[in-house]
């Protein structure tokens, strides 16, 4: 049972997907329920999974009875078994919160958009758990192109935004593939632990060196790393309320996964920080990213947008957390990647709330906040001290552990980069916390009700997660290094 | 260099392909025209993955009851091929979703070019 657990992981979101269409044709109703029943069941059963690789060991399945490398595998390790939880975790939450919104804003197509949703979840665990590199990009697709339909869904500038994110996710989905190829033509294999094996022998071909490239630029398109992160800033802020939160907190994580996997596991750090240093590039990509994503987030009076350039922000932060090459800056980077899906979710769940109740889009308008909804205003202070890092949020243990990983390895200017991001996140959240206090409340605003109770309630979870994520770090932080750090560390 | 053009005009023909259709895909507003260029990179990639699979004088894999001695010289290389039949599906499924796209953005916008739409935005 244990042993086909991975199986599982994919097969139930995806099924649901396909029961979601038959069963809303006549009761669009109970789609809502199949979509949470079985998110809820995929968050039992990563848990499971998770529990599993901690006491014994990785898991894996194989598919048509055929032994890898020749068979296709699927893998789940204390890495994917983690982001699996993640994954399952925050979706089922931001579903909750979709709810109200989805009636609002997409009346009358509920049913594709809880399809989508569960079909985009599939897809990333499906991505999570491939044990090889071609499986992973089909995947990487049918996840992209569910979340182009659900940032293009509402017509208007979202169209735009979602048709530019398909030109620049394909173009960087191609890329991938190419350097999957270049890669398969050297080694004649696509098993990632069969790849990791085969490699070594042959680091000196040239076409090992592009094909990585190939896929470090393709997955860097994807997850929105500065400076190719031109599709993001629009398509986060036009995207529909009721998809931003899943779209923001899960959807770039997942690339970077893949990143992390082909970096660490399939390379190995010897090779990327030595024969083919992509660690050193990426290192200074992400000090940049992190400094020039919070410093225009800085200028911006869209809430959505700022919280979109922060998006950039963060994962310039993940990024420099990987390339430092020691195992505390490895596990800083997974720990907030982990926060930073319940902090993108929760805030992006206070940017849907506040539009939907009162229509509030620009900083200065969330001053309405404070009238009527003071638990929308709680889930927002959280989640900008935990973006800021105080502790005891989560965001604060990610980031002290950033910086103790780039002390250890004495990357000064990684720490000065670490400390001026959160600088900027201050002064951006601080700006807008000055705007809501400061902002006259309009008189003769007609009478604003706090938010209906699904909305409440998975925003009271997800401030929950923050703090109880920061308040469990030492556990956590046990699993991380104990089953989730990559060989050579 | 130029043995490397004579002998591998696969890889040429790639390479000229993958960056035609970035380049159409980059520069030209009009947003069929960038599916086209989308369709032609995505087209070039597959072509790159079948020539891999090509072997001089080797006939197709699949074992006869008359197969005697199996020699893996003998045979092409399947694997690129089933993996492109894959990569071609996901291509047609990308097309499909942003012709959608265009469809719907051409019925508000009752054009095509994408500056114009920016402009009818403002």
């Amino acid at each position: 049972m244990t042993s086909s657990l991975p199986g599982f992981l994919f097969a139930i979101p995806f099924f649901a997907a396909v029961l979601t269409p038959v069963v809303g044709y006549n009761n669009p109703k109970l789609c809502r329920s199949i979509a949470l029943g079985a998110l809820l069941l995929l968050s039992v059963v990563s848990l499971w999974a998770l529990s599993e690789v901690v006491s014994s060991g990785p898991l894996s399945h194989q598919f048509g009875g055929w032994a890898p490398p020749i068979g296709i595998e699927w893998v789940v390790d204390g890495l994917s078994g983690l982001m699996m939880v993640a994954i399952s975790l925050v979706s089922l939450i931001v579903l909750i919160h979709a709810g109200p919104l989805v009636e609002k804003e997409l009346a009358g197509r509920e049913v594709p958009f809880y399809a989508l949703a569960l079909l985009l979840v599939a897809a990333l665990g499906g991505m999570v758990c491939a044990g090889d590199l071609f499986n992973l990009f089909v995947f990487l697709e049918v996840g992209s192109l569910a979340s182009y339909v659900l940032v293009g869904v509402v017509g208007g500038r979202s169209l735009l935004s979602a048709f530019r994110y398909l030109i620049l996710g394909t173009i960087g989905a191609s890329l991938y593939l190419l350097g999957v190829g270049y890669l398969y033509a050297e080694t004649g294999t696509l098993n990632m632990a069969d790849l990791a094996v085969r490699l070594p022998e042959v680091l000196d071909s040239r076409a090992v060196l592009t094909g990585l490239l190939f896929i470090v630029l393709g997955l860097a398109i994807k997850m929105g790393l500065f400076p190719l992160h031109g599709w993001l800033p629009d398509a986060y802020t036009y995207a529909p309320d009721s998809s931003t939160p899943l779209l923001t907190s899960v959807v770039t994580k997942v690339p970077l996964y893949a990143l992390v996997r082909i970096l660490f596991w399939v390379f190995g750090i010897e090779t990327v920080s030595h024969h083919i240093p992509v660690l050193v590039v990426l290192g200074w990509l992400g000090a940049v990213a992190a400094v020039v994503g919070a410093f225009v987030a800085l200028s911006q009076e869209n809430f959505k947008r700022m919280l979109a350039y922060s998006s950039v922000s963060s994962m310039g932060l993940f990024v420099l957390g990987f390339s430092l090459g020691t195992r505390t800056g490895f596990a800083g980077g997974l720990f907030y990647v982990l926060a930073d899906t319940l902090m993108k979710a929760a805030l992006f769940g206070v940017a849907g709330a506040a539009i939907y109740q009162c229509g509030a889009k620009t900083i200065s308008e969330l001053a309405q906040l404070r009238q009527h909804m003071p638990w929308v205003l709680a889930a927002l202070i959280v989640g900008a001290l935990s973006m800021v890092g105080i502790p005891p949020t989560a965001g604060f243990f990610g980031k002290w552990h950033l910086i103790v990983g780039a002390l250890e390895a004495e990357k000064y200017f990684a720490v000065v980069a670490i400390l001026a991001s959160s600088m900027l996140t201050a002064a951006y959240f601080f700006r807008m916390f000055q705007r809501v206090w400061a902002e006259p409340l309009p008189s003769s605003e007609p009478h604003v009700l706090e938010t209906p109770f699904p909305i409440r309630l998975s925003l009271g979870l997800l401030t929950f997660g923050i703090i109880a994520l920061g308040l469990g770090s030492d556990l956590v932080m046990g699993i991380i290094f104990e089953s989730a750090i990559p060989k050579g560390f | 260099m130029t043995d490397i053009l004579l002998h591998r005009p696969n890889f040429v023909a790639f390479i000229i392909l993958f960056l035609l259709g970035m380049y159409i895909m980059t520069v030209y507003p009009n947003l069929v025209k960038k599916l086209i260029g989308m369709y032609l990179m995505q087209t070039s990639i597959i072509l790159f993955f079948i020539t891999l699979a090509v072997k001089t004088n080797s006939t197709i894999p699949i074992l006869l009851p008359s197969t005697t001695a199996l020699n893996p010289d003998m045979y092409a290389n399947p694997l690129p091929h089933v993996l492109m039949l894959t990569a071609i599906v996901v291509g047609v499924s990308t097309l499909g979703v942003s012709l959608a796209m265009v469809i719907a953005l051409y019925r508000e916008y009752h054009t095509l070019e994408e500056d114009q739409i920016l402009e009818k935005m403002q």
